[in-house]
């Protein structure tokens, strides 16, 4: 493990938010050769909190993929797809529970908690997009994606805004 | 006593005879005949080589695109950098040349005495281009695995037998159908002249990608116990799509349609994988797939949106796919795949009526994809759809 995922994992941060979006990037950016070995992640990606903001409200985190990294983290105050090619959308526990089963196997999902798993049927999590071929992005990077989200196993998330 | 058995002594087995002697014959007569262009060329230059003179108008730019250099951008040198450079990146509308000379060459004053390869027939642009294409070929080259050591094999645990057999068989289904994904494209790639290199390349990285495809799962069958049972119906279908009277039909039977329909496989797949090395297998498998799927989507909308007479372009769309998509159902319906599919999802073959409700959710979802990409093309099928929007299971009790 490099330097800088080291540090990395010192870090503490809440979810949902989007510093914790942001450690996701960053974890991704500070391991380059896993990104070249996976190859292209070309797509904007909006990860939705379906209840995650005051009084039960969604909040929706942008992350734009170029080549080999993930080049911005935004938080977007509507679940509306804008530039994104689609979004993730789940609830508040389905997250929870996804990121501590993950960090329960030491960066990797068991059977029941992949993104795919928890999406396909479109519950617990929904893959929603305008327009199928944007929406086959989420398939054509999957393994980045699956392991853009695996990387929470690597610091520490407090939950709660 | 017999001769002891000496290698001197062995006969040869009688074996076919693998040469077509009349196939010979031809090509010999061809080359005959054709005698006076290449051997003209071959004269010239023996000749020149024995004057021990040089030509060196190879050293001439006049009617090239001599000078102007690529730039690389950010992720090396693509296609769409050196398309960029003027001469080269145009692609005719419709292709004239038959035979290997490179798009952008200095070809022109040698078209007379080159041969004309007549396997090269789609020379429509808007027969195979898709606006997307060559974004998946730099995709495809950087997405690729290997199916020897990226999966972690040695983590792969035996089921209990009837899942064991449902993923095996699961993989036979799949390791049967995945190559027609590499004929398909391999019967058209040589079909292709050269001006449209671009596609060209993407199906190249299809035709890997499917190899990969039979093997991963041609691997996870042998590793768990065996191949199971290969269908009449899963044939039916391959032979529909390989025997497509045009590359666009065959592109939507199988791009759109079949791989389409294998991606919700490969997706469900993930889903009810019973092993890491399953989910991470139906994972690798399913991004691959998705480009076809794209590919498939775009390259039909391109030919739609560019037909010359769009109504009857569609027409002839809506009667292919009346035959394709009832082919397509023939698999579809196997008891070789919906089977060991709800064996799987419902978790057991006790369970199984358990999947079969859950096969019916999905079937509508994976149907209601199919007609969603069909829009996208702007080929809108929902009307005239010929399989069923919902799995008709059990409805004649
Ligand atoms: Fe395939
Ligand atoms: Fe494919």
């Amino acid at each position: 493990m490099s330097a800088a995922v080291e540090v990395m994992k010192a870090a503490t941060v809440s979810f949902p938010s989007q510093a914790w979006f942001q450690q996701l990037a960053d974890q991704m950016n500070a391991n380059r050769a896993r990104q070249e070995q996976l190859g292209y992640v070309d797509c904007v990606a909006q990860f939705t909190v379906l209840d995650g903001g005051p009084g039960g409200a969604p909040l929706a985190y942008r992350v734009t993929f170029e080549e080999f990294s993930a080049i911005a983290v935004d938080e977007v105050p509507t679940r509306e797809l804008g530039v994104a090619d689609f979004a993730l959308e789940g609830d508040y526990a389905t997250w929870k529970e996804m990121i501590e089963n993950i960090v329960d196997g030491h960066g990797r999902p068991d059977l029941e908690h992949s993104l795919n798993r928890l999406s396909h049927m479109g519950t617990p999590m929904k893959l929603v997009s305008t327009d199928p071929v944007q929406a086959d992005c989420y398939f054509r990077f999957n393994q980045s994606l699956q392991e853009f989200v695996n990387a929470c196993a690597r610091f520490t998330t407090v939950f709660g805004r | 006593m017999n001769e002891p058995i000496r290698v001197e002594n062995l006969q040869p087995l009688d074996q076919p005879y693998l040469m077509d002697e009349a196939q010979l014959a031809d090509y010999e007569a061809s080359y005959r005949n054709d005698y006076h262009a290449w051997a003209q060329v071959l004269g010239e230059n023996v000749e020149r080589i024995r004057r021990g003179s040089y030509s060196l108008h190879w050293l001439n730019t006049d009617g090239g695109n001599w000078g102007k250099r690529a730039k690389p951008s950010s992720r090396g040198l693509t296609y769409t950098d050196i398309n960029r450079v003027r001469g080269y990146g145009d692609i005719p509308q419709r292709a004239d040349w038959f035979n290997f000379a490179p798009r952008g060459s200095i070809r022109e004053p040698y078209r007379d005495r080159m041969p004309v390869v007549t396997d090269y027939v789609v020379t429509n642009r808007d027969e195979l281009w898709a606006d997307n294409v060559i974004t998946l070929y730099e995709e495809a080259k950087a997405r690729q695995w290997n199916a020897t050591k990226d999966i972690p094999w040695h983590e792969l645990e035996a089921l209990p037998e009837d899942l064991e057999k449902a993923t095996c068989q699961l993989c036979t289904f799949l390791t049967e159908v995945e190559f027609v994904a590499g004929d398909f494209p391999a019967k058209w790639l040589y079909r292709t002249p050269q001006d449209f290199l671009e596609v060209k390349s993407f199906l190249a990285t299809q035709l890997m990608d499917e190899a990969r495809h039979q093997e991963v799962f041609r691997k996870r069958a042998i590793a768990g116990g065996g191949l199971l049972h290969a269908s009449p119906g899963f044939e039916w279908a391959l032979k529909a799509i390989l025997d497509a009277p045009s590359h666009t039909m065959g592109t939507f039977l199988l791009n759109l349609l079949g791989e389409g329909l294998v991606l919700s496989v490969f997706r469900s797949g993930e889903m009810i994988a019973k092993t890491q090395v399953d989910k991470e297998i139906f994972r690798r498998c399913l991004q691959d797939e998705a480009r076809h799927v794209s590919y498939g989507v775009l390259e039909l909308k391109n030919y739609l949106a560019t037909h010359p007479q769009r109504e009857q372009g569609i027409e002839e769309m809506h009667r292919f796919a009346d035959v394709g998509e009832q082919v397509i159902l023939t698999a579809f319906t196997e008891a070789a795949l919906i089977e060991p599919v709800a064996v799987l999802l419902g978790g057991g073959l006790k369970h199984i009526d358990k999947g079969m409700e859950g096969l019916a959710h999905m079937w509508r979802m994976f149907i209601d994809e199919y007609l969603q990409r069909c829009a996208s093309a702007g080929f809108d099928r929902r009307a005239r759809c010929t399989i069923p929007l919902d799995l008709p299971w059990g409805v004649a009790k």
